[in-house]
């Protein structure tokens, strides 16, 4: 007999276990769910990206750029700062690169004024950036 | 209709305008100087989608983008 309500209590332990993870899961997306001004933000900067530019963000979450001055290359991960790596001619990263706008925005609207930055007046751009050392 | 877009905390905000209307027109304008001379940056596209950035206020833009002035991170 107590055998029988310990294989009982066990059973309904494992449910409840199983539907709080549920709810935990549930609530985690619900939680990490992006805002509608980031939303906005990833919209515009799909509108602005190039097509090769758009498939790189679709696939690795991050999409290179070109200088405008020097032609070398930029790596601009999905972020809102220091996000910006200087690539060599290996594709390595070699320096990393921190400019941002003055206000604060959401991170796709900064990764688009990284970009435009970059690709017309790269010089400009790292003249008030912050450099570091890539990891 | 021509559209002017401000980045800003919501994302960004759009002012859509008939380029053909002179009031409208000239309130663009007005925005334009306002925003570049608060320090925003203004850019077009290119037919091919390159980026330009422009200094002065163009009439025939379909689309012109507002990023505030960048400051190093």
């Amino acid at each position: 007999m107590l055998a029988k309500l310990l294989c009982i209590a066990d059973d309904q332990l494992r449910r409840l276990l199983a539907a709080c993870s549920r709810w935990a899961r549930a609530f985690r997306d619900w939680y990490r769910r992006p805002s509608t001004s980031e939303l906005r933000g990833r919209k515009l900067l799909r509108e602005w990206l190039s097509p090769e530019q758009l498939a790189q963000y679709d696939t690795h979450n991050y999409f290179e750029v070109t200088g405008c001055h020097t032609g070398k290359r930029y790596r601009i991960r999905h972020g809102n700062g220091a996000n910006i790596i200087e690539l060599d001619d290996a594709a390595l990263p070699r320096t990393g690169w921190c400019f941002v706008p003055r206000d604060p925005l959401v991170a796709g609207d900064v990764m688009l004024a990284q970009k435009i930055a970059l690709e017309t007046d790269e010089r400009g751009a790292l003249a008030v950036a912050n450099n570091f050392t890539p990891r | 209709m021509a559209t002017q877009i401000i980045m800003d905390l919501n994302g960004d905000t759009r002012h859509n305008f008939d380029a053909k209307d002179v009031k409208a027109l000239l309130e663009a304008e007005r925005r334009f100087k306002a925003l570049t001379g608060a320090g925003f940056t203004a850019a077009t596209r290119t037919a091919d989608g390159e980026p330009v950035v422009t200094r002065t206020f163009d009439p025939t833009a379909e689309e012109t983008l507002f990023f505030p002035r960048l400051v190093g991170g």
